[in-house]
């Protein structure tokens, strides 16, 4: 029965969804200050239905409810509780649920924070909103129902989930993902206010920038526990694989930060604006691309979801409704905007115009790599696929230039910067990081021109002029102490997620070039060694797990002077329901390297295939990831963002009161 | 001309949709198959119980059989064996082609035939055996030949010796169910009427 109340909620969410289209709309349209007025309560009812119908689909697969297609497919009764859980959003039509729930949060969200913002800008970005809503839950009801059920003819017991979404990374990274991707929809519908209302000055871009900013957060945090997961759960070691879905997901990620980036120009300067505004809507659109290739079938991926064509047209009238729709109104209501702003060639905004542009090339070369196999095999020349070594290349080459203008850009200011006030700081920048760069590879012994030098090189220009900028900036308020409390928190964002980068392109520099592997054939009580390391295999015995079955194999690592590191615990499991083989690795994680065992197959002789790792500076992969989000989130605290029009000047003066 | 910039990203999208709708009704995994359609590739190879005895192509004619390539090494091949035995029991023919692992020569290891036979024999009596004879694969040439990936993987032959389907990964009821047994009965029909 409550299978029923879900699908009932879900309905009831799919006209409230309407309402919110109509009404809101019709009021901006027709000036009606009542239905303009109604947008609030139907975004926060949308939102109460959406969530009821997620809590009974949770319930069935809790409750190991095998009447309804969904449990039955993805779930079992042996399976443990939390992973019932997110089995609700391990297929297709869960995850299209919990996509919904996202969607109609963030419609909330923006219904309960839009407060400052004028009525009619209110009732068009909630009604755009609306019009999404509407696409997504007739989808999930129609096309891919989460609560249908296989009576009379029900099984005894579910076919589980799939074993490699048994783990913590199935937890996190879907939500945070899909609160990336749907929080480019908020982004989307204040372009499209805007561009109904034909108005761009610099307002649009200042309500926007929180909002973006958010769920750029979200996307950079889904992507970074993605690889993370990936990298521990896989069992080869790898972080980015350049996968369609990875790429899907990287697409709006490169978009959303030119977009970060971009708004700031049209907010502060009021120009770049038809840019902007087409950023907006690239970013939500690719989302929405991602999502159509995803689960379509168009493209071979381990994420993809089991191809049904009728979903799929479904799916791309949708996009051509919303990608296709909103292109045309930018095209007829863009030709009329022009920019007033002047700026001299080295200054901000050209700074600003170079990260766009290589952000913009970096998505153009993901998009055309993801793609090109579909387009080669259509126009029909064949099937062919492209490799990592296409992307490593295209970003490598596409890195350099933009680190160098990262490590610039903070410095410059709006309008013209002198060149001659700069040399100074940035010659001391340019030698602190070539000591270093330097004084690293000298501490392990490895001086030599490679890509670690260049990723170290890079990384401590950025990193070095991010501290360096925000010293100056700190001291220029009489003392640092004093500016520590002055300067505003989105300065300190930027900062951040500045440092950020640095701190991951000097992971991906030292990860691929120090990174040593080996399979080898252990007997336990053999020992190997690898970069200094002495792997020794304890013990292989049998595993015994809810669901599953298989071996575990105990290694311990001893360091040159013969003191032990760590014991790793490493698993090779068998599903039994599903019959899949899964390793688990075993990581022994410092910030300066990880040693990673993954256990392969038993071979003849009392023997087992191990695979062995020691990978230099991988964490830091992620801890640049945690680091730009952590900046987006200190940025989102910024007080200027949290007040409109008249009440900023109030705000301006409580700070001073509070410092 | 200012005008007509605001329209490309409008152009583009559409131009990309129409390859979108063009990809949907192609599928993605159908690669060319280098077997499908086409004879077994020549082989001479011995049998792994009795190395004496050696398997031509033109040996195996006369009745559609399924060709598994498998190994003890592999959990999912010997996870198979039982169900593959059931279907051996309702008369499926099924030949084993036993996919050697390369063994690294900087480890000092020989190929063992007599410990492999042990081996073997020892695991198709814990979990059954589907197999009406295995062919030793000892250098992966057929296998390699026959485009496989990794095991199991399985082929259905007809009684021409062609080459029909190509399935990747393990039989189960399911697979058999949906996949395989269509397949299987439409050969196996055919093989009367050549006969």
């Amino acid at each position: 029965m409550i299978a029923e109340y879900g699908q009932l909620a879900l309905t009831f969410a799919l006209v409230l969804a309407v309402l919110l289209a109509a009404v809101p709309l019709y009021g901006s349209f027709s000036g009606n200050q009542r239905a303009l007025l109604q947008a609030k309560p139907l975004a926060i009812g949308l939102f109460i239905f959406c969530l009821l119908a997620k809590l009974a689909l949770v319930h069935a697969f809790l409750n190991s409810d095998f009447t309804v297609i969904n449990v039955a497919t993805n779930s079992s009764s042996i399976l443990p509780w939390y992973y019932q859980i997110t089995a609700s959003f391990g297929s297709h039509e869960g995850s299209m649920l919990l996509w919904i729930l996202m969607l109609a949060g963030w419609t909330a969200l923006v219904a309960i924070f839009s407060k400052g913002l004028p009525l009619l800008m209110q009732g068009r970005i909630l009604g755009v909103l609306g019009l999404i809503n509407i696409g997504f839950i007739a989808f999930s009801l129609f096309m891919s129902n989460p609560f249908a059920r296989s009576l009379p003819f029900y099984p005894v017991e579910g076919m589980d989930l799939n074993p490699l979404l048994q783990d913590f990374g199935m937890i996190i990274h879907p939500p945070l993902l899909y609160m990336g991707y749907v929080g480019f929809a908020v982004s989307f519908a204040f372009a499209i206010a805007a561009l109904i209302g034909g108005k761009f000055d610099s307002t649009w871009a200042r309500w926007a920038r929180p909002w973006t900013l958010a769920a750029w957060l979200f996307l950079t945090l889904g992507i970074m526990f993605g690889s993370w997961w990936a990298y521990h759960e896989l069992g080869w070691g790898g972080w980015w694989f350049w996968d369609p879905v990875e790429n899907a997901s990287f697409l709006p990620w490169l978009v959303g930060t030119a977009l970060i980036h971009s708004l700031a120009v049209t907010e502060k300067r009021g120009t770049f604006k038809s840019w902007t505004v087409l950023l907006a809507l690239g970013a939500f659109s690719l989302s929405l691309v991602g999502a159509f290739l995803v689960r379509s079938g168009v493209l071979v991926s381990v994420h993809s979801f089991a191809a049904d064509p009728d979903r799929g047209i479904f799916l791309l009238v949708f996009l051509l409704l919303v990608i296709g729709g909103s292109l045309a109104l930018y095209a007829s209501r863009m030709n009329s905007v022009r920019s007033q702003a002047r700026y001299q060639l080295f200054s901000r905004e050209v700074m600003l115009w170079g990260n766009n542009v290589f952000l913009l090339t970096a998505t153009l070369v993901v998009f055309l790599g993801t793609l090109f196999p579909l387009f080669h095999k259509e126009l029909g020349l064949g099937t062919i696929s492209i490799g990592e070594p296409f992307f490593n290349q295209m970003f490598y080459y596409l890195t350099i230039p933009f680190a160098l203008l990262l490590g610039l850009g903070p410095w410059v200011r709006w309008k013209q910067q002198p060149v001659k006030p700069l040399l100074g700081p940035l010659s001391l920048i340019a030698v602190a990081s070539l000591v270093l760069a330097l004084g690293t590879l000298a501490a392990m012994q490895s001086v030599q021109a490679n890509l670690a030098l260049l990723g170290l090189l890079l990384g401590a220009w950025v990193g070095v002029s991010a501290l360096y900028e925000l010293y100056q900036r700190l001291s220029q308020f009489g003392s640092v102490t004093k500016g520590a409390f002055k300067l505003h928190a989105s300065h300190y964002g930027m900062t951040i997620a500045h440092i950020g980068f640095a701190v991951l392109v000097v992971g991906v520099a030292m990860t691929k070039t120090y990174s040593v592997e080996r399979d080898v054939r252990m007997q336990v009580n053999d020992s190997i060694s690898l970069a200094g390391y002495q792997f020794t295999l304890l013990d292989v015995y049998p595993l015994e797990g809810a669901n599953y079955g298989g071996e575990a194999a105990e290694i311990a690592v001893h360091n040159t002077k013969g003191r032990l590191i760590s014991q790793l615990h490493a698993e090779k499991r068998f599903y039994t329901i599903q019959r899949t083989v899964m390793t688990e690795s075993a990581v022994h994680a410092r910030l300066s390297r990880d040693l990673y065992v993954s256990l392969g197959e038993a071979l003849p002789g009392n023997a087992w295939a191990l695979r062995l790792y020691v990978k230099p500076f991988v964490r830091w992969i992620w801890l640049g990831g945690l680091l730009m989000a952590l900046g987006a989130a200190v940025a989102l605290l910024d007080k200027r963002y949290r007040r409109t029009g008249p009440k900023v000047a109030a705000a301006n003066k409580m700070e001073a009161t509070d410092a | 001309m200012r005008k007509l910039l605001f329209y490309v990203p409008l152009v583009l999208f559409l131009a990309l949709a129409l390859f979108l709708l063009s990809g949907l009704f192609s599928n993605p995994m159908e690669r060319e198959s280098a077997t499908t359609d086409k004879p077994l590739p020549a082989f001479n190879l011995p049998d792994l119980m009795n190395p004496a005895l050696r398997w031509q192509p033109e040996q195996l004619k006369g009745e559609t059989f399924l060709l598994n390539v498998w190994g003890t090494w592999c959990p999912t091949c010997n996870a198979e064996l039982s169900y593959m035995t059931q279907l051996r029991e309702q008369g499926v023919k099924i030949i084993g082609l036993y996919y050697v692992l390369p063994v690294d020569p900087l480890l000092g290891e020989s190929f063992d035939l007599a410990a492999l036979q042990a081996d073997v024999s020892n695991k198709l009596q814990q979990r059954g055996n589907p197999y009406q004879f295995n062919i030793l694969d000892a250098d992966r040439s057929l296998s390699l030949d026959l485009g496989v990936s990794g095991a199991p993987e399985t082929f259905i032959i007809d009684s021409e010796g062609i080459v029909r389907a190509h399935h990747i990964g393990d039989i189960n009821p399911q697979v058999w169910r949906n996949k395989l047994a269509p397949l299987y009965q439409q050969w196996r029909q055919l093989d009367g009427g050549s006969s």
